[in-house]
């Protein structure tokens, strides 16, 4: 029996669904109130495990709170029930180059978002020369980061948040950056972190991708749970309920 | 405890942050960091025709210095001022302003603010530099005065931090903030006395007498101002070459210690909703 890398107790999440909002002081005070509002439950006592050095998909069609619940891990979001606990260090990574600055190059920018995500400067000393050979923009390192094409923007950020090598690696669909070999390289560090018996969670919606580097999953719907397991059981079992739809 | 932890824990991306703003901003300027001094001196150059040209008012004497320049009488509050008002500027709109950054990734919001701080600082770390000499160019004798000039100045910094970081969180929930501040601001340096002596409002309160029959005077009113015993201090200390009123210098650290407490301690309690507030 392995040990859990992350424990999601009992979580709920509750947003508020504004009829009224009143953001400016003229509307609270004439008002009398900030805000008038239903709560909506996007999470209903979620509850599962993920195990120490597996792959964990979170499934689930758009709007079923499986986004909500990857940024509940990455601690972006608090849950107002129930409490995530980790078991080592938690790194997310839910959208690429992030905090980047445009004048600064990108050598300046590896050290500025490499210490956003968390890592020291000798961490990042240590690591440079990997993080731009994985990038493959090192001709262009000593250039502002707005000058560069869409596509190195997006490798030189993946390379810095991928080298942050936490033990549990929290990745929304930003798999889908780069070119095919780029990609190629992506999944190359991935299985990498995973004989390290480091734990990946992955959002993502393209099935192929999740039956090939999962072994666990959870298929949300409706911010309920609804299965959790081996990953081809939960795969089944929410194409399943979508050929039932259709 | 454990949130101070851990935003002790990030001081290196604090110092990162700082280094973005202070890099970032005159990025592709020919002049660089002498921008920095452009403001100041405008202000300067403005103030001084008017008061000294137009007006004809003779600049006050520092005591025991002997100096007599209006414009420098100016810069020695101005330049304290101007920090003041830009890190309560821009640590106000920080954490609007980094909803992108804030949305995807999770460190302690509260280097955000704080960054600005530092970067602020830099700047105005080099304004006073700049007015040390001229002080000195013109007599007055700044150097043994520097280690409590530095001091004070941190605790203006500590001032500024805490207003900074409770209208940061003010203004994500009304966004009105920013857009009052400018006017708040604006109304708050003239009841500060940086273009005129402290004296002037002195004498038209010793006129009034106390304040519809109460004995609190206008003078006592004026004072609760914070940044009055700030610039106080900072002309007894670079102006008049002596030690700073006790009264002046026990309220600043008193108010610097107050803002301090109450934006952190905010910010600590609304750091967890902020993400969806945004």
């Amino acid at each position: 029996m392995t040990t859990a890398a992350v424990r999601v107790n009992d979580v709920s999440k509750k947003f508020r669904l504004y009829h009224e909002r009143n953001q400016t002081l003229k509307s609270a005070i004439m008002r009398g109130r900030t805000s008038v509002h239903d709560d909506f439950w996007a999470l209903n006592d979620i509850d599962f495990e993920v195990p120490q050095g597996s792959t964990f998909g979170l499934i689930g069609s758009n709007g079923s709170g499986k986004s909500t619940l990857l940024k509940c891990l990455a601690k972006i979001y608090w849950p107002d029930k129930g409490t995530i606990t980790y078991n080592g260090k938690m790194a997310a990574l839910l959208e690429v180059g992030s905090g980047f600055h445009h004048e600064l190059s990108g050598r300046e920018n590896i050290y500025l978002n490499g210490s956003i995500l968390g890592m020291s400067k000798k961490e990042i000393d240590r690591k440079y020369d990997e993080i731009v050979a994985f990038s493959g923009v090192e001709q262009f390192i000593d250039q502002p980061v707005k000058n560069y094409s869409s596509g190195m923007y997006v490798r030189l950020g993946f390379s810095i948040a991928i080298h942050v090598e936490p033990d549990i690696l929290v990745v929304d669909e930003v798999l889908a950056v780069g070119d095919a070999e780029f990609q190629e390289k992506c999944f190359g560090k991935f299985r990498e972190f995973k004989r390290d018996g480091r734990t990946v969670i992955l959002v993502s919606h393209a099935m192929p991708t999740v039956t090939a580097m999962c072994d666990q999953a959870a298929w949300i719907n409706k911010g309920k749970l609804m299965t959790v397991g081996p990953v081809l059981d939960a795969v089944a079992a929410y194409t399943g309920s979508l050929d039932l739809e259709s | 405890m454990q949130y101070l932890r851990e935003v002790l824990s990030a001081k290196e991306l604090l110092a990162n942050l700082t280094l973005r703003e202070v890099k970032g901003k005159y990025k592709r300027t020919i002049f660089g960091q002498l921008w920095s001094l452009a403001n100041p001196l405008a202000q300067m150059l403005i103030y001084t025709f008017i008061f000294s040209v137009i007006f004809t008012q003779t600049a006050p004497t520092g005591s025991p210095s002997g100096l007599k320049s209006y414009a420098l009488f100016l810069l020695c509050a101005l330049l304290p001022w101007l920090f003041f008002a830009g890190v309560v500027n821009a640590g106000t709109s920080s954490l609007v302003s980094n909803t992108g950054l804030i949305q995807k990734v999770y460190f302690p919001r509260i280097v955000l603010p704080l960054s600005q701080v530092g970067a602020v600082g830099f700047n105005w770390l080099f304004e006073m530099a700049v007015l040390a000499i001229a002080l000195s160019l013109f007599g007055n004798f700044v150097l043994p005065w520097i280690p409590m000039v530095l001091l004070v100045m941190i605790i203006l910094a500590v001032f500024a931090a805490g207003v900074g970081l409770l209208l940061s969180v003010a203004n994500v929930y009304f966004r009105d903030t920013e857009h009052l501040l400018s006017i708040v601001l604006q109304i708050w340096m003239y009841l500060t006395p940086i273009i005129y002596k402290v004296e002037f409002v002195q004498n038209k309160s010793d006129q009034l007498g106390g304040l519809l029959g109460t004995p609190v005077t206008l003078i006592d009113l004026y004072r609760l101002n914070p940044m009055e015993h700030f610039v106080e201090v900072f002309r007894a200390l670079l102006y008049d070459n002596r030690f700073p009123d006790w009264g002046d210098l026990i309220t600043c650290v008193v108010w610097a210690v107050v803002a301090f407490v109450a934006g952190f301690v905010l910010f600590a309690r609304k750091e967890k909703g902020l993400a969806e507030a945004l």
